[in-house]
């Protein structure tokens, strides 16, 4: 795997600013259609902790909410029309079951002012960066964003930025 | 999408919020952490406090919060600065943090500003 595809498909752990700071990369052949570039390294799928501080519910169809970790804000979206869209039709049913159920879940718990760890891809809209998520988790533990901020920093400075043009 | 109107809470401790600080605006998205000094059920106004800087707190418009006297809360809002130049923070998120690590949040803090700008300063 080339350098710049290391970093494709797993979940990069990225500070709000940093995330809002990427630039969408054309679609390529890669398996991905869309993908985003930082400092040269293409990432698809990000995980990020933070406060609740938006949430906008179409029941059937989607969530909308903001994380605020500080640095920024990130939206988010989790989709619920599991049962209604062409996407989901093309999975099996059991699996799509299974998706619908931890999705509702999610809703449940990602309530204004609780803090919650995301992961997702890293999705377009109306040129604004958000993440499509697939993994939601409530962090109870009142140390969880500081750990998170130092993480990002550690992870920037010993992996994602080695061996990148500008550093 | 209207949560790209919801701003962002700038990390500050309590000390930072004076007049002469940059973090002083009106308006200012904040977000703040500090133990539960004094609470008014009537006015809900909420002061908490940080070493030797305190801070007022409108919790009006928080929801499923119980307010008890030593805990350690932080909060997400806007500055709104009286004609006599006290702060009150307006928040629209709070929670209970009893058991953070105070001395780490607050060094972390000054690692995020670093790296926050050296990031800014590499292109």
């Amino acid at each position: 795997m080339d350098q710049r595809h290391r970093l494709y498909n797993t979940y990069v752990k990225l500070l709000a600013f940093d995330l809002l700071s990427l630039t969408q990369t054309p679609s390529h052949s890669f398996s991905e259609a869309i993908s985003f570039s930082r400092k040269g390294t293409l990432l698809s799928r990000i995980e990020t902790v933070g406060t609740v501080t938006y949430r906008e519910l179409k029941p059937g169809k989607f969530l909308k909410f903001a994380i605020d970790d500080g640095t920024g804000c990130i939206s988010c979206v989790l989709w619920l029309n599991h049962f209604s869209s062409t996407y989901f039709a093309r999975r099996s049913p059991p699996d799509v079951r299974l998706i619908a159920e931890a999705a509702n879940r999610f809703v449940a718990e990602i309530r204004l002012g609780s803090v919650a760890r995301v992961r997702g891809r890293i999705t377009n809209y109306r040129g604004v960066v958000q993440i499509t998520v697939s993994d939601v988790i409530v962090e109870r533990d009142p140390n969880a964003e500081t750990l998170h901020w130092l993480h990002c920093i550690s992870l920037a400075r010993k992996c994602y930025d080695v061996g990148t043009p500008n550093k | 999408m209207a949560s790209s109107a919801i701003k962002s809470g700038a990390l500050v401790s309590l000390e930072e919020i004076h007049p002469s600080s940059p973090f002083f605006k009106q308006g200012a998205s904040l977000r703040v952490t500090g133990k539960l000094q004094e609470y008014s059920v009537e006015t809900a106004i909420a002061i908490v406090i940080d070493g030797n800087a305190n801070l007022k707190i409108n919790t009006q418009h928080l929801r499923d919060l119980s307010f008890r006297v030593g805990s350690v809360y932080q909060f997400i809002g806007e500055l709104l600065i009286q004609p006599d130049n006290e702060a009150i923070l307006q928040a629209r998120v709070g929670r209970n943090v009893d058991g953070i690590d105070l001395n780490l949040y607050h060094q972390s803090l000054q690692l995020l500003r670093q790296f926050q700008a050296d990031h800014l300063s590499t292109p």
